[in-house]
Parts: structure tokens; C-alpha cells; sequence
């Protein structure tokens, strides 16, 4: 066991607010490692120091600084951390930054190497999943000279996707044969700038479906789960609203996943909090493994809302060698929570990116209401970034509760200086199905039109 | 030049020697835990049955509760229950069969190192209670070697002791308790030497209050004495009659030149959080204070001096005070020189202010004096004068004390209590009125957080929370207005 003592923290906005105040709370200091744009950013101020990221004089862009793993492990070399905590995004998946970090001695708060590599190539994490008997939909490799046996044999529609990453990149619809040559060659070539690696795979289209996760935790030998979440309210496969628990789930289905979910944990020797996205196909009740995603998510507290966990306290507890704290039977579950995501995006502009400055941020406060942001007034937010001002997380005895909270806590938000995702948001909350619970993640796509 | 190691006492002695026992609330512990944890204590002085009660009496906060909140938060750094071995809570004497439960259960709560304090220094009782612990599985056993000043407790008294205690493989390491201060750095020269010589290698520890001001400076010299661990307090928790200051002895060993293996960082914020928690809750921080030389005589605490006061103006005898310090001197020395650390100043005290407002001494005796001299408490260190002993215990009352019968086992205890309660229930049952137990039972769980500079804020909104709607609420100084107004149906303002 080691205690850590020193933190470098290698990312920026809510996430690193959110991994400060955890540290703080343990007694562990920070450093939060910045480029120029945010050197006076509300993480930069929180933490107990800051460290510049980049060559000196040098490059600012996001390769140069967030996405560079010489310079983060440099940065955490040069502050004297014990350990590295990356966050989501940026390098948190990357395999190379885990290396570099073992090489220094350094710490790095997430799976080893080999199960971010495995994490990470969507191909190997799919056999990885066969092999721990989870259920994949039909498909495989697109080679380009079978690519058109296999399609058939799947049946269309068929999903092209990426094999070396996520994030809705490198994905497409087919929907007839015609469509397969173009798809797999524009799908390809976004993979090869997206993630280095022109590799994609077949998979069937399943609609409507429900896109519900399973978050893991575990020390490399034993792995528990700590319920699932809801996150079919998406856009062009970025998240919008989540929820946790996953509402109107057959408890068949719901304990069939968080099953499935465990043995693809224990079958990796899982160390540490990593989440498994499956696909629902809602007219057979049926559902199929997606990706394992080895990093702590955006939507965590909702999580942390119903089981009253802080799960940074858990991955530090975990990146120290403590093993795990909890006992499957000791993970209790209480009421329901929900998640907005408030962006800085232009819902009347088809949720266009809206950077510039806050002029104005108001907040609410109150009995189940937790807000998780960066923001204040006078924050910039640089269009280099993602557009994630603040989560409003919102929960209560049960669902219907917590969705009046919400809307009640929504209409309290005000942010001023760019266009954020709120109206959006209220209108959601308010539409009937949302109200029922249990939308398809086509849902949004079509109310939006 | 040595390593020290240091024991944190700020959350069981600390708070029983400067707020009664009664300032820490689960909240309070949960929040600072953590950062306890990293420090690099070698262990924390954590509870005792006394604190345990204190949580159901007076917070309504299940103790049991407590201890497994805060073992879960600070995973690394033992935590130490003190206790006598013979009583749980209530003064009464507890059959050996309930004090093995409690051992277990505190065990599985997450205690692991445990004090075993003997206040007459009756090692044979001390080794027994060791030998329970360790079956109970406690894995730091620390006998206590109780300080005093008196015609028997000379350096091979303390000697002879330690080479007992030392002696039994239930014993782990020991430690000089100095409850009221008294040590002096001349008399450590000479003690620790002679106490270390029987220890067999074992560890030795020094835990002495600030009561005079003698303790930071046998601090000093402790470490070239052997000591290897001293015991101290944070923040406003420290000195007055608690502990010295954590942040100065480290400053002190390291000027001497003594490594000090803790993170100052983390060190200087506990002691910041507890001065915060002090001005926060109204309770009062430990200051230096200065050496009284009465003080070394009567050995009677500044509470107990207080309460004394009171009690003669009550009755009109103001000018009886040092008549009865004087009495209080010789009662201790008739009484066999019990040790004046709870409950015996109060019995001493007690016996003494009969003996000068009677005008007969000995011809009223309180029921705890009686005990007392019956061996409740473990045979006393050294003989009651036999004078004293006759005249107190011919008398009925000493005979109806003699006949009690002896106290309940558990088994007797589960059979009055309903089916499915629980040990720790029982235990609490056992210790405490019924209905103490029942109103905790029925609070609401203990809050698990605490800020305490949100606490001035919190109160202002209860405070306005409780009156009648204002319409306006202005807040007006010199460089700032901050003015609500109520709006149509005084829901937003």
C-alpha cells in the first residue's frame, strides 16, 4: 500500500473542481496542471498550486498540453506528485500516459496499460466480452473485401463504428447495401483522424434501443458494481440527461446487466472505476455489450447520489493498493437521481458550440441539488474545449420527486454571456415521455427534428 | 538524536479535557478523519466508555455507529480505546463476561488498540483485561503507568510495575500517564531510566497534560530518556489540562535535533480546523498555562477547585477553603494514595468536604468512598489506614454496599431485553437509562459533515428560518449593503 500525498491533476473545468474538492476533503494536495487559457481558471484557484503544461514558450494547443503525455508526466515529475489523476477525456484511456507513468514512479489513478489497451480497441473489447460470455450484437471486422458478406449476414441496417475509439466518431448507419463501400471508406477515414487508426467493424443497427451503463469497481481481484444509469438522451451520441437508476427496466433485465457487467470485470482483472455501456433493444428486452469505458464518466453522480459514495475517494483508495472498501452486499441504493449536462451550446443554432465569456452564473441550491461547474461569472470558455459549463444533478426519494426538483432547480439556473443548453433542457424535463421514463436514445434526435 | 513518533489524543482526551466530553459530534471526527489519517500518527486516542455515552447522552449519536464511520475514513492510523477494564459506561462494576463483549464489539467496530489503565495500579487486574483484549482480537496492547506525587508512588513503585506489565505477552508497549502534569523534567531523569530498565525492549510512551506548564519541557527531554513516542493535541485542543501542542513539539524536537516523521501540511490544517470548529461552536481553546505550585499538593484539577468554591458559598463557608484543601491532602493519604484521575479527585473531594463541614471526620461517608475502600475499584496501592478503614466500613450502609449482588452477566442482561437486540444495543442498555437509548434510537442518523465556516451562516438562516416572514432583510456596515426583498408570495426573495 502507498499512501499518495501529492496529486497531479491533468485535465480541467468541472472534472477537476470535482477531483479537487475530493482530495482536499482526504488531505491530499493538488496541483492542477494548466495550459496558458486557463492558468486563472476556478480549478486554477482551487488547487493548492498549478503547474504550467507545455514547452515553454511553446505550443498552447490541446496536442501541446492536455493531450500530451511527455508534458503531463513531465509537469507531474517537475511538481514532485506521487500520482496522476487524469480525469475524463484527454489522455485519461490513453495506455501511453499509464506507461509513462509506471516508468517515473509515478502513480496513475486508473486500470493498468493492458486494460486501457483493451479498453480502448473496440474490437479487442468486444472479444474480450465474447469471451466473458456477455451477449455482442452480430458482427465483426470490416474487411474491405468481406465487409459486403458480412453486412448481409448481420442484416440491414448495419453500424459501421471505429475500433480505436468512441465518442460517436467514425460511426454510420447503413441502411442498404448500396451505402456499405462509402460508408466504410468516409467512417474509415474519420477513425484514421480521429484516433490514428483507419480500423472498423460491423455491427448490427438496433432501433429503438436504450443506451444504459453499468459502472464497475474493483482492485484486480474482486469487482463489484455499483448500479446502472440511464443515458439515452443523447445527440449525435453525446450525452444530454442521465439518470440513475435506469427507469422502467424488468428487474431480469437489470440484474442480467449488472451481471454480465461484473464478469467482464472479473475477467480483466478490473482495477479500478470503469464503466460497461450496453445497448437495450427495447422490443426484445434484450441487450448487448458496446464498450467498456475505463475512466470515471461525466454522469458519476448520479451514482454517487443514490449510493452515497464519492467514487474519486474510491479510485484513489483503489490507485493507493487498499483493495476494495465495499462489499457488493454493502453497496446500498437509495431514491432516484438525474444529471443535466448544461453546455455551452445554441439550441437554436442546431446546439452549435457558443464560447466566449460568462457574464452571468446563478446556481441553485437546496435539498438534493448538487451542481458540479467550472463557472462564474467572468469565465471564459475557450472554443478549444469541450462545452461542458456545469452539471446539474438533481435527486430525491424517487423519480417523480427528483424530476419535479429538477424542473424547479432548471428553472433557478441562469447563466449569461453565451448560449447554454438550458432552455433545451426545461423543455425536456417537461415533455411527457421524458416524464414516463425509459426513452430511446433516438428520442432527442427526433424531438429535435 | 531520535526517531519520535506521536500519538494524537485531540479527539478522546482533548475534548474530555477541555469540553467536558461533549464538544465532538460524529460530523465534527467524519470531516477531519481523513486528513488525521495522512498525518503520520502513530495512532489517534480515539474513545473511551465515557465518550460513548457522552454520544448517546448527549448527541443522540450512536457511538458504535461512530467508531465504524471513522475506522472506514481513516483506514491507516490505529484507533485507541481507553479503558479500565471493570466498567462500561456506568460506574458500576460490570461482570468480566460484559466487558469481553464490549472488547469484541469495539474490536469489530474497528478499534485496535486499546489502554488499559488501572487507577489503584493493580497489575494483576491490568493483565487480566490484556489477556481479554487480545482475545478479543485488539492487536496493540498499552499498559498505563499512572503518574502521581505521593509517600508510595517512588521511582521502583513505578519500576516494579512496568517489569509486571512488561513481563506479559498481552502487553505490548507502556506508557507514563500524567494526568494532572505533575512530572517534572527532573523527576523524568530519573523515572523513565528506572521504568525502561524492567521493560524488556518493549516501547515506552509519555502522555502528559499541560495542567502547569511542566509538560512541553519533559517533552524535551523525553526522547534522550528512550521514549519513543509522545502524545499530543491540535489546534484548540491542545494545552490548558489537555495535551501539548502537536505543531510546537515537532518544532521543539526538530530545533533539538529529533526526526519527526509527520506531514506538516496536513498537521498544520487539522489544528486549523479545530481552532475554526472552537470559535465556531463557542468552546474554548486550550492556552499554555502557567506552573502552580499548590497545585502539586492537592492535585485537585481547576474543575474540581471551581465546583468546591461553589459548594462552599452555597453553604456559607467561603473561608473553609484551604481547611479543606488541607483535608483533602491528608483523606488521600488515609485512603492509600489513590490516584486523582476520575472518579477518585471527586471521591477524595467529596469525602474531604464531609470530614470539615461534619466536624467529625468520618462520621459521613459517601457511598462511593465505601465502594472504594470495598475494592470496587481494585485494591487500592496502598493501605487504607486501618483506623480509617473500621470507622468506615462499621457502619450499615457499608454492610448493605457489601451484600450487593454481583453485577448482571449477559445472559442475564439478553434475557430481560426483547429477542434480536442487538450487542451493541445490549451493551448500551446495560451502561445507560433505557430511555437514553431509546431517544437515540429514534433521532435521525448523525450528520456526517461539518464546515465550520459555514456554521455562522447556517445559524443565521435557521435563526430567520424560525421567525415570521420578513418582507425585508437588510444587511448594512460600513462598505456594504446587502438588502432581500420578499417577493409577491414571499417564496422568492
Amino acid at each position: 500500500m502507498f499512501i499518495i500525498r501529492r496529486v497531479l491533476i491533468a485535465n480541467r473545468g468541472e472534472i477537476a473542481v470535482r477531483v479537487i474538492g475530493t482530495c482536499q476533503r482526504l488531505g491530499i494536495e493538488t496541483v492542477l496542471a494548466v495550459s496558458e487559457a486557463d492558468a486563472d481558471s476556478v480549478p486554477a484557484r482551487l488547487a493548492d498550486r498549478t503547474i504550467r503544461l507545455g514547452p515553454a514558450g511553446g505550443g498552447q494547443g490541446v496536442a501541446e498540453t492536455y493531450l500530451s503525455v511527455p508534458a503531463v508526466v513531465g509537469a507531474a515529475a517537475a511538481a514532485g506528485a506521487d500520482a496522476i489523476h487524469p480525469g475524463y477525456g484527454f489522455l485519461a484511456e490513453n495506455p501511453r500516459l499509464a506507461r509513462a507513468c509506471e516508468a517515473a514512479g509515478i502513480v496513475f489513478i486508473g486500470p493498468g496499460a493492458e486494460v486501457l489497451e483493451a479498453a480502448g480497441d473496440k474490437l479487442a473489447a468486444r472479444a474480450h466480452a465474447v469471451a466473458a460470455g456477455l451477449p455482442v450484437l452480430p458482427g465483426g471486422p470490416a474487411e474491405l473485401a468481406d465487409a459486403g458478406a458480412l453486412a448481409e449476414r448481420i442484416g440491414y441496417p448495419v453500424l459501421v463504428k471505429a475500433a480505436g475509439g468512441g465518442g460517436g466518431r467514425g460511426l454510420r448507419v447503413v441502411r442498404e447495401p448500396g451505402q456499405l463501400g462509402e460508408a466504410l471508406a468516409v467512417a474509415s477515414a474519420e477513425a484514421q483522424a480521429a484516433f490514428g487508426d483507419p480500423r472498423v467493424y460491423l455491427e448490427r443497427y438496433v432501433s429503438p434501443a436504450r443506451h444504459v451503463e453499468v459502472q464497475l469497481l474493483g482492485d484486480g481481484q474482486n469487482v463489484i458494481h455499483l448500479g446502472d444509469r440511464d443515458c439515452s438522451v443523447q445527440r449525435r451520441y453525446a450525452k444530454l440527461i442521465e439518470e440513475a437508476p435506469a427507469p422502467l427496466l424488468g428487474e431480469t433485465l437489470r440484474v442480467s446487466m449488472r451481471v454480465a457487467a461484473v464478469a467482464l470485470g472479473l475477467h480483466l482483472k478490473y482495477r479500478g472505476l470503469g464503466t460497461v455501456e450496453f445497448l437495450v433493444d427495447t422490443q426484445r428486452a434484450a441487450f448487448y455489450f458496446l464498450e467498456l469505458n475505463a475512466r470515471i464518466q461525466v454522469e458519476h453522480p448520479v451514482t454517487e447520489a443514490v449510493t452515497g459514495l464519492d467514487l474519486v475517494a474510491e479510485q484513489i483508495a483503489i490507485a493507493e493498493g487498499r483493495g476494495l472498501r465495499l462489499s457488493q452486499a454493502g453497496v446500498g441504493f437509495r431514491g432516484h437521481a438525474i444529471e443535466c449536462r448544461i453546455n455551452a451550446e445554441d439550441p437554436a443554432a442546431g446546439l452549435r458550440p457558443s464560447p466566449g465569456t460568462v457574464t452571468s452564473a446563478v446556481f441553485p441550491a437546496g435539498p438534493g441539488i448538487r451542481v458540479d461547474t467550472h463557472i462564474q461569472a467572468g469565465s471564459a470558455v475557450p472554443p478549444a474545449y469541450d462545452s461542458l459549463l456545469a452539471k446539474l444533478v438533481v435527486s430525491g426519494a424517487d423519480r417523480a420527486q427528483a424530476l419535479a426538483r429538477l424542473r424547479g432547480a432548471l428553472a433557478r439556473c441562469q447563466i449569461g454571456g453565451v448560449a447554454t443548453t438550458l432552455p433545451l433542457l426545461s423543455s425536456l424535463v417537461d415533455d411527457m415521455e421524458m416524464a414516463a421514463g425509459g426513452v430511446d436514445a433516438g428520442w432527442l434526435e427526433r424531438r429535435l427534428g | 538524536m531520535s526517531e519520535v513518533q506521536l500519538v494524537d489524543v485531540s479527539l478522546r482526551d482533548g475534548n474530555q479535557s477541555l469540553w467536558g466530553a461533549t464538544g465532538l459530534r460524529t460530523a465534527h471526527i467524519l470531516q477531519i478523519a481523513p486528513v488525521l489519517n495522512r498525518i503520520g500518527f502513530r495512532a489517534l486516542d480515539y474513545c473511551s466508555s465515557t465518550a460513548m455515552g457522552v454520544a448517546v447522552r448527549t448527541h443522540r449519536e450512536d457511538p458504535w455507529q461512530r467508531i465504524r464511520l471513522t475506522r472506514a475514513a481513516m483506514p491507516d492510523t490505529p484507533l485507541q480505546f481507553i479503558g479500565t477494564g471493570f466498567r462500561f459506561i456506568s460506574w458500576e462494576r460490570a461482570h468480566p463476561d460484559v466487558m469481553r463483549l464490549v472488547y469484541q464489539r469495539l474490536v469489530a467496530a474497528g478499534i485496535s488498540r486499546f489502554v488499559v489503565l488501572d487507577p489503584t495500579h493493580d497489575m494483576s487486574a491490568v493483565l487480566a483485561t490484556a489477556r481479554m483484549i487480545r482475545q478479543a482480537g485488539g492487536t496493540e496492547i498499552i499498559a498505563a503507568l499512572t503518574y502521581t506525587i505521593s509517600a508510595v508512588h517512588d521511582d521502583p513503585f513505578y519500576a516494579g510495575i512496568a517489569g509486571q506489565a512488561a513481563a506479559s505477552r498481552d502487553i505490548d508497549r507502556l506508557y507514563v500517564k500524567d494526568p494532572a502534569g505533575l512530572l517534572t523534567p527532573e523527576r523524568a531523569r530519573t523515572l523513565i531510566p528506572a521504568i525502561r530498565a524492567r521493560l524488556a525492549g518493549k516501547a515506552l510512551e509519555l502522555h502528559a497534560h499541560g495542567t502547569i506548564g511542566l509538560s512541553p519541557l519533559v517533552y524535551l527531554a523525553a526522547p534522550d530518556l528512550g521514549v519513543s513516542v509522545l502524545q499530543v493535541a491540535c489546534g484548540a485542543l491542545a494545552d490548558g489540562s489537555s495535551l501539548p501542542d502537536a505543531l510546537r513539539t515537532v518544532a521543539n524536537l526538530r530545533e533539538l535535533g529529533h526526526t519527526v516523521n509527520v506531514d506538516d501540511r496536513l498537521l498544520a490544517r487539522a489544528a486549523r480546523y479545530f481552532d475554526l470548529l472552537a470559535a465556531a461552536e463557542g468552546l474554548p481553546s486550550g492556552r499554555p498555562r502557567p506552573y502552580d505550585a499548590a497545585f502539586t499538593r492537592h492535585q485537585l484539577a481547576g474543575g474540581v477547585l471551581t465546583t468546591l468554591r461553589r459548594q462552599l458559598a452555597e453553604l456559607g463557608l467561603e473561608d473553609r477553603f484551604e481547611a479543606v484543601i488541607e483535608e483533602v491532602t491528608q483523606v488521600r493519604a488515609e485512603l492509600g494514595y489513590p490516584i486523582m484521575v476520575t472518579p477518585f479527585p471527586q471521591m477524595v473531594m467529596g469525602q474531604a468536604l464531609s470530614n470539615v463541614i461534619s466536624g467529625a471526620r468520618y462520621s459521613v461517608v459517601p457511598d462511593q468512598v465505601i465502594r472504594y475502600v470495598l475494592g470496587s475499584f481494585g485494591k487500592p496501592t496502598a493501605d487504607v489506614e486501618p483506623w480509617v478503614l473500621d470507622r468506615i466500613l462499621d457502619r450499615p450502609r457499608a454492610r448493605e454496599l457489601a451484600a450487593e449482588p454481583p453485577p448482571p452477566s449477559v445472559a442475564e442482561l439478553r434475557q430481560r431485553l426483547p429477542r434480536g437486540t442487538t450487542d451493541e444495543e445490549l451493551l448500551l442498555r446495560f451502561g445507560m437509562p433505557g430511555e437514553e437509548v431509546d431517544a437515540m434510537l429514534a433521532a435521525a442518523p448523525a450528520a456526517r459533515h461539518y464546515h465550520p465556516e459555514l456554521q455562522p451562516i447556517l445559524r443565521l438562516l435557521r435563526e430567520l428560518g424560525s421567525r415570521p416572514p420578513a418582507q425585508r432583510l437588510v444587511l448594512d456596515k460600513p462598505g456594504f449593503r446587502l438588502s432581500l426583498t420578499g417577493g409577491g408570495d414571499g417564496a422568492r426573495s
